[in-house]
């Protein structure tokens, strides 16, 4: 192959939020190192202007609709790619914003904390650009260098050490298959570009390759069966680094997951959809029926994102425009749900110390704003009217009736009653239950912060969603060649009627 | 107000309750006055709607429509006919005499106000929803705010606290309390309210997002699916299509209504709830089941609700005397009214089976009779149970001494039950029997059993709890005296009695929403019944003869 390094200013331009970020990146190191006295809240306001400032780059591109491609079709800037960048940016923003109270907790290395997120952050932001699977195993590396140090930063907390171990042991594992599963693909196909597969023939050593690639992905977006890690690593994560590992890195390699999917694999799709709705069914199921037993509310919540990612695997197994839709409106709704979740959990383990469920008795009692929040992020995630999660999952459904997924439908609906189950247990510690120290959980400003701005998500997106459903059509333009009906369960004589 | 009738009475609550976060739960006043205001808002717009609607045009009027999502083919559809104004009337009557019931409510009143505004917002956004999707926003959004109001106002049933498990443990603290079925508390009530009503929702959804499907038409809109959609005549699974969609429809919904065997949640959920939510749910939660079905299986699956209603008959003979007789030897209070409401939704259903006009209007006019009825029952139970903390007959007696305006209006409220003449429950009762004879000898009679039935269980609660030989332990308890406490009884006993006066408007507005409906199932021209309605509506003639129908006279019935 040959590699042609020819790049102008405008191809830089491409490139724009990445740059402003890696700058910016640097000077927040410079700046701890530099200032030593310098209060890290202030580090953390400084590292927020810089995901502030990439974010406007990334409006601007988008609103100039500036598209292209890199360094021999590696990178690409889509308008997929742009909204990916900026859920990836937005999730970084709330989280930081939520951890400034729990920095403090830290002994060591308050500074580097922000400059490690802002890393991953950087390293996710290529992720959804990757256009070829060296850019695929270099990005997806690097994305995930930052989290192996920030899962184990609790350093004298077993948990935090335990779960820092098994996220870095399986993730070197993932990344092996990944790096096999790639030379396989090469192997086979002699190609790495997405584009350049669609006519590949489906040999027995193309489809281990993609099977392990799929592995790979699946252990980043956490599908049953390579979901094994999720809830220890969450359980012991420190709380925004589990609220920022069970959101950004899934929309990124969501990103990767339809464009192979789409791009490389769509000759494939009678295969792939067997595939898909299989690892749905049993990330759904599995998922629904363990967190029912789970005491501990950060494990509950991996297991209510596991099943999540069951859902949002219906609308890629559908395989058309409208489920890419469906798919990116999805996690976007998930995005404010789950950081909001995890923001009430930061403040209400700051005061009572602990994330069991028993300990968020009478929570309404002692905060019924922060009760109030976390009741509507649940049923958010839980799907019910008029919550974002509700018009999510809606989405979803509608993308796959379309095509005929009637089994998945009807696992996932049923699902939604199991999902409840759990997370109205949940509600009723927090409403029901008395309290056991009845004194009121006061809540510091910047998390305040993420839970109006994550309220103000879930309630708009679910009552008045179509320019956020807009914005996901219109990023998602490239796939609309895709999605010719073809309902496979039920022969009809005619599926449109008379 | 003139057009934009619905949309204040579907938002006033929702502004209510939005307005209500931003009050102190301290200013007691200002928290009842804000929910207050609102739902009189909503009732005095619902009182204009019912008076306003023209019952000579039929159809639906008062439609506003706001596109909500293109791509998915949503827009916010709201419309009323004849079956929706009375049910929209009847919700923000309870609401409003909800509000002045749980006025004493002490603990945590501003989201108690709150939850029930948000609860009857969203009953009345179902029965004036003209589009699927927002059909089932609505009705899946008042099943959350059930949970909290029986969670955290609710109050468990005898002897709960004592009870324990095998290991010494309190049965609430086990983890799988939901399959101790045994168990009495509220929470277990909540619970098991919320899984099987959103259990059967989600087979609502399915056969919603079927319909969509098959239609073809990438739309949630009723009035363009009952007019383009063919459903029929697809074989799936060894049956065809619309019967699968029917089923799903049908079974969904009655498990709200609630139709024998799907009623085990529905009593239980009553005990448990504080007074204001039973009288909520056992007046018009429970209709949206019935509604729900109206709209959506008879309007888009005519062909099929033809052919598919018998069974309905069937099982409605169950909920009426299995209803009665569980009522008749139940010893609390709210069971008994709980168990008599899921018998009395029976006779909705053998209205609802019987296909013909003057049976369905019975059937609609009987939910908002029973709304009435069943309303100021629960009411009145909760007075009671405020009084002696007890719902326990055996133990209550001779409390008509020490409040003989609560006994009188028992006493009214249980004839209404009952159908004494010059209440609208009579009326109703009446048009289902005489309506559905023809076709259900059988089950009539059933149905006549089970107003005697009626008769004697509610006569042996009235006799259990205000007449006999009173404990000494009630001694304090007192009458309500208040006007605020008087008020919601004598707003439903007056509208019980009023419309059974004077039923015609009731009569001629239920009848220009059942009339088109009746025409497409059964395809029998309406009998000259009513002087609003001397022959079909032109617009019932030309919608059928836009379907290639023809018309036969109807069978006298009368």
């Amino acid at each position: 192959m040959n590699f042609e390094l020819n790049m102008s200013l405008s191809d830089l331009l491409l490139l724009l939020p990445e740059i402003v970020l890696t700058v910016w990146l640097c000077l927040v190191l410079i700046a701890d190192f530099a200032f030593p006295r310098l209060p890290k809240e202030q580090l953390a306001y400084f590292s927020i202007a810089g995901l502030v400032a990439t974010l406007g780059c990334l409006t601007w591109l988008d609103i100039s609709n500036i598209t292209g491609t890199l360094f021999a079709n590696m990178y690409v800037l889509d308008r997929m790619a742009l909204f990916f960048k900026m859920f990836i940016v937005g999730a970084s923003i709330l989280v930081i914003l939520a951890s400034i109270e729990y920095v403090q907790k830290f002994a060591f290395f308050r500074g580097e904390y922000y400059f490690l997120i802002v890393m991953s952050a950087l390293g996710m932001m290529f992720m959804a650009s990757a256009n070829d699977l060296l850019s695929l195993f270099v990005t997806l590396e690097f994305s995930t260098f930052g989290f192996y140090v920030l899962v184990a930063y609790l350093r004298d907390d077993v948990a935090s050490n335990e779960a820092g171990l098994k996220f870095f042991i399986l993730g070197v594992f993932a990344a092996g298959l990944l790096a096999y599963g790639i030379s396989l693909v090469y192997g086979e196909t002699g190609k790495l570009v997405f584009s350049d597969m669609t006519s590949a023939q489906p040999t027995p050593g193309l489809i281990i390759g993609f099977l392990l690639i799929f592995a790979a992905l699946g252990f980043k977006i956490g599908a049953v069966p390579f979901h094994s890690w999720i809830p220890d690593t969450y359980h012991g994560s420190p709380t925004p680094v589990t609220a920022f590992l069970s959101i950004a890195p899934k929309g990124a390699a969501f990103a990767i997951l339809l464009r192979m999917f789409f791009v490389a694999l769509a000759s494939f799709k009678p295969m792939w959809v067997v595939l898909l709705a299989a690892t749905s069914v049993l990330s759904m199921t599995y998922a629904n029926i363990v967190a029912i037993a789970q005491k501990n509310i950060k494990r509950l919540l991996a297991y209510s994102g596991i099943a999540q990612i069951g859902n949002v695997l219906i609308g890629l197994a559908a395989g058309t425009k409208m489920s890419n839709d469906a798919i990116l409106f999805y996690l976007l709704t998930y995005l404010f749900a789950n950081i909001g979740a995890f923001a009430v959990i930061i403040a209400v383990s700051h005061a009572i110390g602990s994330e069991e469920i028993d300990d968020y008795s009478g929570l309404n009692r002692r905060s019924p704003f922060l009760a109030f929040s976390m009741l509507l992020f649940l049923l958010s995630l839980a799907g019910v009217p008029p919550l974002a999660g509700f018009i999510g999952k809606l989405y979803i459904f509608v993308a796959a009736i379309k095509e005929g997924l009637y089994t998945l439908i009807t696992v996932g609906l049923i699902n939604i009653v199991i999902s409840m189950y759990y997370y109205l247990i949940v509600v009723k510690k927090m409403y029901i239950a008395e309290p056991n120290d009845p004194t009121p959980i006061t809540i510091s400003t910047p998390l305040k912060v993420v839970v109006y701005i994550s309220l103000a998500g879930t309630l708009l997106i679910g009552i008045y969603p179509q320019p956020f459903i807009d914005w996901v059509v219109s990023a998602t333009m490239m796939f609309s060649h895709i999605g010719a009906p073809a309902s496979t369960m039920i022969p009809p004589a005619s599926p449109f009627g008379g | 107000m003139g057009d934009y009738a619905l949309l204040y009475i579907l938002f006033a609550p929702f502004v209510g309750a939005l307005a209500l976060i931003f009050v102190s739960n301290r200013q007691a006043m200002l928290v009842r006055g804000i929910a207050a205001g609102s739902a009189f808002v909503s009732l005095i717009a619902s009182i204009y709607l019912f008076y306003a609607y023209d019952p000579v045009r039929g159809g639906f009027q008062f439609v506003q429509k706001f596109e909500w999502s293109r791509q998915l083919g949503i827009s916010l559809y709201l419309g009323v006919d004849g079956i929706g104004t009375p049910l929209v009337l009847a919700s923000s009557i309870l609401l409003f005499a909800g509000i002045f019931v749980s006025w004493h409510v002490k603990d945590r009143m501003k989201e108690f106000y709150i939850w029930i505004l948000i609860l009857a917002a969203a009953t009345i956004g179902v029965f004036m929803s003209l589009d699927l999707f927002f059909l089932y926003f609505f009705y899946e959004m008042s099943v959350i705010p059930m949970y909290l109001l029986l969670g955290m106002w609710g109050s468990h049933t005898k002897k709960y606290l004592e009870m324990t498990d095998a290991e010494g443990l309190k049965q609430r603290d086990s983890v799988g309390f939901i399959f101790n079925f045994g168990s009495n508390s509220k929470e277990y009530a909540a619970m098991k309210l919320v899984l099987f009503l959103s259990a059967f929702a989600v087979a609502a959804l399915m056969g919603i997002l079927l319909i969509y499907k098959y239609s073809g038409l990438n739309t949630f809109d009723i009035l363009v699916l009952r007019e383009q959609a063919h459903l029929m005549n697809i074989p799936v699974l060894g049956t065809t299509l619309d019967k699968i969609i029917w089923v799903l429809i049908f079974f969904g919904f009655a498990s709200i209504a609630p139709l024998w065997p799907l009623h085990s949640w529905s009593p239980v959920g009553h005990a448990a709830a504080p007074a204001a939510t039973s009288m909520l749910h056992a007046g018009v939660l429970m209709k949206l089941g019935h509604f729900s079905i109206i709209r959506v299986a008879f309007e888009i699956l005519p062909e099929t609700t033809h052919e598919m209603m018998p069974m309905a008959a069937v099982l409605c003979m169950f909920s009426i005397i299995y209803g009665g007789f569980v009522a008749f030897y139940a010893k609390d209070t709210k069971y008994v009214i709980g168990y008599s409401s899921s018998s009395h939704m029976g006779y909705v259903f053998l209205g609802m089976a019987a296909l013909d006009y003057i049976s369905l209007s019975g059937a609609v006019i009987y939910m908002f009779a029973h709304a009435m009825a069943t309303g100021m029952l629960f009411a009145m139970a909760g007075w009671v149970y405020d009084q002696t903390h007890t719902r326990d007959i055996p133990s209550l007696g001779g409390l008509s001494n020490k409040m003989p305006f609560i006994s009188g209006c028992f006493v009214v409220g249980c004839m209404a039950s009952i159908g004494m003449p010059g209440t609208v429950n009579f009326i109703a009762e009446v048009m289902i029997i005489v309506g559905s004879w023809n076709k259900y000898p059988f089950q009539v009679v059933v149905a006549v059993l089970g107003i005697v039935l009626t008769l004697a269980y509610l006569f042996k609660m009235m006799r259990g709890l205000f007449y006999g030989p009173m404990d000494q332990k009630y001694s304090h308890s007192h009458d309500a005296v208040s006007a605020v406490d008087r008020l919601p009884l004598l707003i439903m006993i007056s509208v019980s009695v009023g419309f059974g006066l004077f039923p015609m408007h009731l009569y001629n507005v239920v009848r220009s929403g059942v009339d088109p409906l009746i025409a497409r199932i059964t395809h029998v021209v309406p009998v000259a019944s009513a002087p609003a309605i001397d022959s079909p509506s032109p617009s019932v003639q030309e919608q059928l003869a836009a379907r290639g129908v023809q018309l036969q006279p109807e069978r006298m019935t009368e």
